[in-house]
């Protein structure tokens, strides 16, 4: 275990962009260049603890692995310290439930639409006199016994099916769905996004030795990612890259595994916790505390 | 631990997909089966009758046997012989003959303001706040035999004369409303302090007894006091006896308490300590703001 002395020593010495990640910057970082030498050029281990804020009055921090995408070798770079009431809640798979049913149906416009009596073109006749003719006795044209005839009590107009859902549920819903990714071994942590090269087979082969599974979700915090990246993950099919504001229940579980940035961790947290442990009604709420 | 057992099994079992989460009771076929909604019901039964037609009758007669008979509800009759009686205020009634009688027998000390305690205390009473019982009242049984001034504290008073009684000997009447909760501190003080609580703050009286409580007739103690002078004079004329001065009675006759006040001497919010013999008060703003409203 390194003290906190000794690692500000260690990253103040180092003038590596990836350093500037740890510290709060908001400049994007540049590509890498250099492919052939070893990527991580610094000492090991880089992050060991973290601040957690409003810590949690019964468990410790949970901790996971910080890896790379940087080099295809499986290298782990650190420990990350994960707050226990975001990804150790109680599994409510109800909860689950009825976020998915909720982003599902909140979108639905039922269209469908029957004409009642009054919009039917003029059915004032008989179609045929009562009596005489061998055939059924009908009033009009157009009853609802017919075919093509008008529906008594059939769907009128577009329906929709809008509802929101309370916050606390929705809340709970996210941190329930990281708390399952990670107990089932389909989260983890990466430092950045960027790629030594562009073809989309680094991602791929790199994903394969490492068994992440055939669909992935990557998450960084802004919505402008690397150029590799994209090309990447554009060209191979099951990949995803989405920002932290785009994140959502129905897409954590579709996917099979998560990969977070560091970044995106640390903002994730900050809002579920600010939303966790505060008691204003939906009137007094301040201003969410970072932009996406 | 119900949440780590709950993860233990995350561990072991498959992968959480979308496929996999299970279905809210609700929407089970079970449940539907033995719940039906009412489309299902209205399918299911007859198309024709009372039922689905809305027009059942009322309840208490057989549709097949009306026969023109009326419902129930309305061969009966109302008899409303106890309406309001479960917002209505008891008072036991104490006559003047038995006042005098405790004063004769020296179980009531005449020279002290007589209140609801002291009388409580010759346990002839059993006031119970719970049974919307509010107090006392004063009945004039013994109005002539009654010869002794005295400061008393009642809480209802029906007739002039034992009002006329009491002043004719130089006593002084008040009527007092104490609220359920102050009463079952006053009714056995003793076991108050024990119970080791603050003196509550009075409460003001309800909507339909302020009528009262402001009546100098009835000496309220929520009344103009000049005109409470005037009604005693009024009483004395009526009645044919003449006040006694009031400046030649002691300064106890001139007792009264704050209508914020249940005991005499002691203010609310004071914590007594009977071992210790002490007294606490509160020295923060906003319980004596509270106490002294």
């Amino acid at each position: 275990m390194i003290k906190s002395l000794s690692l500000v020593k260690i990253l103040r010495q180092c003038s590596i962009r990836s350093i500037r990640h740890f510290e709060t910057s908001t400049q994007p970082p540049p590509f890498s260049s250099d492919s052939t030498s070893n990527p991580i050029s610094q000492q090991l281990p880089l992050i060991v603890n973290r601040q957690l804020e409003y810590p949690h009055v019964r468990y410790p921090p949970l901790q996971a692995w910080l890896e790379t995408l940087g080099q295809k070798r499986d290298e782990k770079l650190g420990i990350v310290d994960l707050h226990p009431s975001i990804w150790q809640t109680s599994p409510r798979l109800d909860i689950l439930y009825e976020n998915i049913e909720w982003q599902k149906t909140y979108k639905k416009i039922d269209w469908a639409y029957t004409p009642p009596h009054h919009e039917y073109p003029s059915m004032r006749g008989k179609p045929w006199p009562q009596k005489g003719t061998g055939r059924a006795r009908h009033s009009s044209r157009y009853d609802p016994q017919w075919k093509g005839g008008y529906k008594v009590n059939g769907p009128k107009g577009p329906t929709s099916f809008f509802y929101v859902l309370p916050k606390e549920k929705r809340i709970e819903g996210l941190c329930t769905a990281l708390t399952v990714k990670l107990h089932q071994n389909d989260v983890h942590f990466v430092d950045s996004f960027d790629l030594p090269t562009h073809q989309p087979t680094y991602l791929q082969e790199l994903t394969e030795d490492r068994f992440w599974g055939p669909s992935i979700l990557f998450i960084d915090d802004t919505d402008i990612m690397p150029h590799n990246m994209m090309f990447a993950s554009a060209k191979t099919e099951g990949f995803t890259v989405m920002p932290v504001y785009g994140l959502n229940v129905y897409s954590i579980l579709k996917h099979t595994t998560l990969v977070l940035t560091i970044r995106a961790l640390n903002k994730i947290e900050k809002k579920l916790l600010h939303a966790l442990n505060s008691y204003d009604t939906q009137k007094d709420q301040p201003a969410p505390p970072d932009e996406p | 631990m119900p949440i780590e057992r709950g993860l233990q099994y995350l561990r072991h079992m498959q992968r959480v997909t979308l496929k996999n989460l299970p279905m809210p009771l609700e929407k089970t076929d079970k449940w539907k089966k033995e719940n039906p909604d009412e489309n299902t019901i209205k399918s299911i039964m007859s198309r024709k009758g009372p039922i689905s037609r809305n027009s059942l009758p009322p309840y208490g007669i057989d549709p097949i046997q009306a026969e023109g008979r009326l419902p129930w509800i309305l061969t009966v009759p109302k008899e409303p012989y106890y309406e309001g009686v479960e917002e209505a205020r008891q008072y036991l009634p104490i006559s003047l003959r038995t006042l005098q009688r405790l004063i004769d027998l020296r179980r009531i000390n005449p020279d002290k303001p007589v209140d609801l305690p002291v009388l409580c205390n010759t346990k002839l009473f059993s006031i119970q706040p719970d049974q919307r019982q509010f107090g006392l009242q004063l009945t004039d049984e013994g109005a002539d035999l009654f010869s002794t001034p005295i400061n008393l504290e009642i809480q209802w008073v029906a007739s002039e004369l034992a009002i006329a009684a009491i002043e004719r000997c130089g006593g002084v009447l008040t009527t007092r409303y104490f609220d359920p909760i102050s009463l079952s501190a006053l009714v056995d003080a003793k076991k108050f302090f024990e119970r080791g609580e603050p003196i509550p703050r009075c409460d003001t009286p309800p909507i339909n007894a302020i009528e009262y409580y402001t009546d100098p007739k009835q000496r309220g103690y929520l009344a103009n006091p000049d005109l409470i002078r005037e009604e005693r004079q009024r009483l004395a004329q009526k009645y044919g006896y003449k006040l006694p001065d009031s400046s030649k009675l002691s300064p106890l006759y001139h007792l009264r308490k704050d209508p914020r006040q249940i005991f005499y001497g002691l203010e609310p919010g004071w914590l007594i300590n009977l071992k210790d013999q002490t007294i606490l008060k509160p020295t923060d703003n906003k319980y004596q703001t509270f106490y002294h409203s």
